[in-house]
């Protein structure tokens, strides 16, 4: 019993496999962050396979949006937290 | 007429009588031989022109048929078919009648052509292998009436008293030659040296006679022991009667190795023989995991005869089972599939070409994690939804109002005899008698039905149709999906979810009880049985070796409330493993398992790392035994084959030249060494010095290993390895941004230096 289509995974190695020239041109620091987009976008491969969208690349995209919002809902509620304590 | 009731041991061919030969252990104790005439019938399709030239064919035939026209069902068929049926009187003839008609007209569609025999005689008279029957036979052994009493679906069927004799070498024929041949019958050992031959087969000879075994139990007696003594009969020249069938050899098939799935798996010869059964332990499929007791459980509900029952994968027992429905229910079982998946637009493929919901957990340690299952998801699912090949697929938590099709039919009674042989072994403690036998049991049960579903996709099988499987998983992913609803609904926090099974957690809810309404609400938004596999005390989700921030699916360990463990994908699970490193990791898990709270973090982990430290000083003083470092991998092809010799390559290459050979798919165990050769063979027939031994491997493998199980208790690699090595090592301090480098000697107590 083969494989048609490639799994959420497989997908998402490909598309990072796309970027690596990007990657590489990049520098050291940035290539950092750009490795800490695409984890982000990791963590959604389940959702991303039950979505069937034709193209993955979009999914992943909003993953990473996705990872890096609850960042930012962290990131205020933590200065809100010592913006209060401070009063 | 004499009249006999027994339990059904045997189905055989009877190439004298031309029906079948049935043995039966009678109550008397007397083992019975009958036999009965048994017709087959199998059917043809095409067009008109095509079937009368079979018929004129058939008619000039040296064997007697019956022949007529029939309109029978085609599963795959909306209509019935018009089909010729043939009957051949003889059983025993039916088959080569078939193989001829094929060659002769191959352009014909063939049904109920190939089926074995005993399926057919399940399915015409419900027997089965150890079946309860009542039969009624004349003065020449000839049935005149047969009657099953008992079902293969009862829990406590009424266990016949089986002889079994057990034979076995003295040693593992491919470690060293075996001397000789021990016997066990009852209490009873005895020892046969195999020189000088005639002794031994004069003695076992006189064995046989005397005690008259149903079973013969054997260690390698496929692929070793049951050919040599045919030889030495064979050098002898005294007979030897292995079967209990008068007048015939044994049955014997070659070894092979096939793909399948991605793997290469090796099948050892065969040897199977009539009117006794024979079974080599270690050529019986799954012998591991459901021995004796689950083979005949096997056996039972498929129906096929016990030897094939221990040999055959359960895919094909599966297969067995629909067979026998179908024939039962009158539908044809085509010979060659011919139904090809209809043509499907892009977009329709890319949303039906799915397997199961495979989550990415949150990594980390969690205590209080209840683990609820799915009870058997995907047969639960084709029962309920009623998903065959030609049924349309209805949500199952919809009563319905179409008739159940044919894989609903077939597993139906087999899902009912596991569920409740599941939920009595929850009730039954460990010690009880009975829980290893309905474990055996139930571990049979889950085989079959977890092949069943493969089937349903599989192009190859009979009643396989992908879009049949397209619903099944897709039915699943709904389930799951639902239930996340459900959780979420009520409170909960899904960790992780994995095609059946979910992982929630909520602040209150630490006791089983706690979970109940969840449970109900899952079943009842869902239609199908779900069940609470247990609370962890904590579980810990580990992510990817390659980057630690990406989790993974299936590498996790926890604890439950009962103090048992569950590993899952961890080098400890792993077959290829040495034993010493598999079990060092299980020693830590089960120190680290004594955490009851998350402040008994650092003192656990300390004491983990104690047990680590202690096993690397056994491995360096020489303390662990060379059997306990064996490593076993499994070959991917002909040693010969490979352009860089894998280390299971090199290990075969030396087994080669001593003239043992090794298949692709057989496992080759070996030894690391230090310098060349760095692998040594365990088969060959000296031990390698133990000072040659790559100990440096080995403790790197356990510590590897640790790392894994350690890492979410917030022991970094780091750390591990400048504790284990005894270096001085970088403490990074929470604040102000310094670290201090401490050195090993002066440590002050482990946990205080241990953050979580």
């Amino acid at each position: 019993m083969g494989r048609t289509l490639p799994s959420a995974t497989m997908a998402f190695h490909e598309q990072a496999e796309s970027f690596s020239r990007f990657r590489r041109a990049l520098r050291r620091g940035d290539q950092v962050a750009l490795d800490d987009l695409f984890a982000a976008a990791q963590q959604h491969l389940a959702a991303a396979a039950y979505a069937t969208h034709p193209l993955p690349m979009e999914v992943f995209l909003l993953a990473m949006l996705l990872e890096e919002h609850k960042e930012v809902l962290r990131l205020r509620g933590l200065v809100e937290h010592w913006l209060a304590e401070l009063e | 007429m004499t009249e006999w009731t027994g339990w059904l041991l045997d189905v055989l061919d009877d190439p004298q009588g031309g029906g079948v030969v049935l043995w039966v252990i009678a109550d008397s104790g007397e083992r019975v031989r009958l036999c009965q005439p048994f017709a087959v019938t199998f059917y043809a399709a095409g067009s008109s022109a095509q079937l009368r030239a079979l018929w004129r064919w058939l008619r000039a035939q040296p064997v007697p048929v019956q022949l007529a026209r029939a309109e029978k069902r085609d599963l795959f068929l909306p209509a019935p078919l018009a089909v010729l049926a043939v009957e051949v009187p003889r059983a025993a003839d039916q088959l080569g009648l078939f193989r001829r008609a094929a060659q002769a007209f191959p352009e014909l569609d063939y049904y109920d052509a190939d089926v074995p025999l005993a399926l057919r005689h399940a399915a015409r008279f419900n027997t089965f292998p150890l079946a309860r029957i009542w039969a009624a036979a004349d003065c020449a052994g000839r049935v005149t009436a047969l009657r099953v009493l008992d079902r293969p679906w009862d829990l406590d069927p009424p266990a016949p008293p089986l002889r079994i004799l057990e034979l076995e070498p003295d040693r593992d024929p491919a470690h060293a030659v075996p001397g000789a041949l021990r016997v066990r019958w009852g209490q009873r050992d005895y020892r046969f040296p195999f020189d000088p031959p005639r002794a031994l087969v004069i003695n076992l000879r006189a064995l046989l006679r005397r005690c008259d075994p149903d079973l013969l139990l054997t260690r390698w007696g496929d692929t070793w022991l049951l050919p040599k003594l045919l030889e030495l009969v064979h050098q002898v020249g005294i007979p030897l009667a292995l079967n209990r069938e008068p007048g015939r050899g044994v049955q014997r098939r070659a070894a092979r190795s096939y793909f399948s799935y991605g793997q290469i798996i090796y099948r050892g010869q065969q040897i199977s023989l009539f009117g006794r059964w024979h079974i080599d332990r270690h050529n019986a499929v799954l012998w591991d995991d459901y021995s004796l007791v689950g083979t005949y459980e096997t056996a039972r509900v498929t129906g096929f005869p016990m030897q094939q029952a221990a040999r055959v994968s359960p895919g094909s027992g599966i297969s067995a089972m629909q067979i026998t429905t179908a024939l039962r229910l009158g539908v044809l079982v085509p010979w060659k599939k011919q139904q090809v998946e209809r043509p499907r637009t892009a977009l329709d493929l890319l949303q039906s070409d799915m397997g199961g919901l495979v989550y990415q957990p949150l990594p980390g340690l969690h205590f209080d994690v209840g683990s609820i299952d799915f009870i058997s998801m995907y047969p639960s699912i084709m029962v309920r939804g009623n998903i065959s090949p030609e049924t349309r697929p209805q949500d199952p938590a919809v009563a319905g109002n179409e008739a159940p099709g044919l894989i609903p039919q077939t597993l139906g009674p087999l899902l009912e005899k596991r569920i409740a042989l599941r939920q009595r072994l929850a009730r039954l403690p460990a010690w009880h008698p009975a829980y290893a036998a309905d474990k055996a049991r139930a571990s049979a049960h889950k085989w079959l039905l977890v092949t069943c579903f493969g089937y349903l996709g599989y192009k190859n099988a009979r009643f396989g149709r992908i879009e049949a499987h397209e619903a099944v998983t897709a039915g699943g992913r709904e389930a799951l999906l639902r239930a996340k609803e459900v959780a979420e609904e009520l409170g909960f926090n899904v960790l992780h979810m994995y095609v059946d099974a979910l992982w929630v957690k909520k602040e209150v809810a630490c006791q089983p009880a706690d979970f109940q309404a969840l449970l109900d609400a899952v079943a009842a938004r869902t239609g199908l049985s779900i069940a609470l596999d247990g609370v962890f005390r904590w579980v810990a989700f580990l992510p990817s070796r390659r980057d630690g921030r990406v989790p993974v699916a299936n590498r996790y360990f926890g604890v439950f409330q009962d103090g048992s463990l569950k590993v899952r994908g961890l080098e400890t699970r792993r077959r290829d493993t040495a034993p010493w490193v598999s079990e060092t990791q299980q020693q830590i898990i089960a120190c680290l398992g004594q955490t009851r709270a998350p402040e008994e973090v650092p003192r656990q982990a300390a004491a983990a790392l104690n047990v680590l430290c202690r096993r690397l000083r056994q491995l360096r003083a020489g303390q662990v035994p060379l059997a306990q470092l064996l490593v076993g991998q499994k070959l991917s092809r002909k040693p010969a084959a490979y352009s860089a010799p894998s280390p299971a390559a090199r290990a075969a290459l030396q087994l080669q030249a001593l003239g043992k050979i090794m298949e692709p798919g057989q496992r080759v165990y070996f030894l690391w060494l230090r310098g060349r050769p760095d692998v040594h063979a365990w088969d060959l027939p000296a031990p390698p010095a133990y000072a040659r031994l790559d100990l440096e491997r080995y403790a790197e493998l356990a510590l590897r290993a640790a790392e894994a199980v350690l890492q979410p208790f917030g022991v970094t690699p780091a750390v591990l390895r400048a504790w284990v090595m005894g270096q001085p090592y970088a403490v990074p301090l929470p604040m102000p941004r310094r670290t201090l480098l401490v050195s090993a000697h002066a440590l002050p107590a482990a946990e205080n230096l241990l953050s979580f």
